[in-house]
């Protein structure tokens, strides 16, 4: 060996490694790592097991850790709930998959009565480990019942948390966080971002996901959003600031419990805020951070809390969903209103 | 990659079987969802069958006046692992496109 070349630094298992995944090999990455290092995890669900799921997130799954840890269910999401809070109740950590969000419906019933209860009514006795993975929201026109946006419905639900990640290191850190959770966790996975790459850091202690991050800061205004919808405001927030105007993208991460702390420290600053989401206005999530930001704000605000959002209206499918789900410009509308605002 | 076999759908009305009367794309072609892929006889009329997924067509089953019934292999796709078995389709990353321009007066800021 030449002297002037080194012998290569040996590789650091302790060390976090960084690799370019899609939201879907992110969300994967993280499954095998949780059954892996829970020997009380278990992943079931609508063709979970052999075909690996319609998304991919649980390929390979069942040939690496066993088909009595990684197995399918049959068509019937009220059993795939209430089999998760059986084997919850008995030791196991599970993490079921809803296949569609449409398809979250009939499992409503052990949803809301009995995996957002039984540790209020076992007196903390029969904690709810399980965290529900449910591919969530539009962008893919798909038929109905494939794309709904039912945050609004599980946040109301004494009991559960609820969280959606945007990207794929969000993706992976959350599900991570979520799996190793007490409580019942909603996990609401972008499905119209499964195929988005980024970097993704794999770390063996948990990342801190607690609360809302900043996706993008800013000064002017505040763009409040949740899974899908946080890559399109920072295309917003890019477009605008063509336009002189700064704006500051808070990914609301958890949408119960939401971070108020964050809100307004955020909107405290720019004064400002537009939140955006996909589902129906009426008695959406995006009520809920509006009354928070006043709370916290209402003396410092320049303007009322703008709401964009899709309509009153069942989830359209195929194209007309292009209709439905807020895009730039009706972002960029709703900016503007604030932006104009004049007390009167 | 991962394949995805097509079997002849149900085509409704009691019908058991098709004859292939024509194939609108070949093996190796890249085919789009809906795209027609063949021409079908029944005992009630002719029709097309579109394609349930996009995908790159491996192999077709039956020729020109080959009866094929329903639930038998039609057509055999090839996909990308990660796309498999989509419902919908894979959204495409398109550059944002705006016609809103924001005007504000933020001196007093």
């Amino acid at each position: 060996m030449p002297e002037t070349m080194t012998a290569p630094e040996p590789v650091m298992d302790t060390q976090p490694k960084a690799q370019e995944l899609s939201l879907q090999g992110a969300l994967n990455l993280a499954l095998d790592e949780i059954l892996a290092e829970d020997p009380k995890a278990l992943v079931l669900g609508e063709d979970v097991g052999t075909l690996g799921g319609v998304f991919r997130v649980t390929s390979g799954l069942a040939a690496k850790h066993g088909a009595e840890r990684v197995f399918d269910t049959p068509l019937a999401e009220s059993g795939i709930l209430g089999m998760s809070i059986g084997l919850a109740m008995a030791g196991f950590h599970p993490i079921p998959e809803v296949q569609f969000d449409g398809f979250a419906y009939p499992a409503v019933n052990q949803i809301v009565c009995q995996l957002g209860r039984m540790n209020y009514r076992s007196r903390g006795t029969l904690p709810m480990p399980v965290t529900l993975r449910v591919p969530s929201f539009g962008g893919i026109r798909a038929p109905e019942h494939h794309g709904e946006s039912l945050e609004a419905l599980f946040a109301h639900v004494p009991g559960l948390k609820v969280v959606s990640p945007s990207d794929p290191q969000q993706g992976y850190s959350l599900l991570k966080a979520a799996a190793r959770m007490p409580d019942p966790v909603i996990f609401m996975e972008p499905k119209s971002r499964y195929w988005q790459k980024g970097l993704v850091t794999s770390t063996e202690s948990p990342a801190d996901v607690s609360g809302a991050r900043i996706a993008r800061p800013g000064k002017h205004l505040t763009l409040v959003a949740w899974g899908a919808m946080v890559s399109r405001c920072i295309q917003v927030a890019e477009l605008a600031a063509e336009d002189g105007i700064d704006i500051e993208v808070l990914d609301l991460r958890w949408l119960k419990p939401i971070d108020a702390e964050a809100l307004a420290t955020s909107v405290g600053k720019t004064r400002r805020a537009v939140v955006v989401h996909e589902a129906p206005r009426t008695s959406g999530l995006g009520a809920e951070v509006a009354q928070i930001i006043i709370e916290r704000c209402f003396g410092t605000l320049k303007a009322p809390v703008e709401r964009v959002t899709g309509f009153d209206v069942p989830y359209p499918s195929g194209d007309l969903e292009d209709e439905y789900i807020p895009n730039i410009d009706r972002i960029l509308f709703g900016i503007q209103r604030v932006l104009e605002y004049k007390r009167g | 990659m991962a394949e995805i076999p097509f079997p002849l759908p149900d085509l409704g009305e009691g019908l058991i079987e098709a004859t292939v009367l024509e194939w609108l794309v070949g093996e190796g072609d890249q085919v789009e969802r809906n795209q027609p892929l063949v021409e079908v006889e029944t005992t009630k009329s002719a029709l097309e069958l579109p394609s349930p997924q996009s995908g790159k067509v491996l192999k077709l089953h039956g020729a020109p006046g080959d009866v094929i019934k329903v639930g038998e292999p039609l057509i055999v796709f090839e996909v990308p692992d990660d796309t498999a078995g989509i419902v919908g389709t894979v959204p495409s990353e398109e550059a944002p496109k705006r016609r809103v321009r924001l005007s504000a007066n933020l001196d007093d800021d």
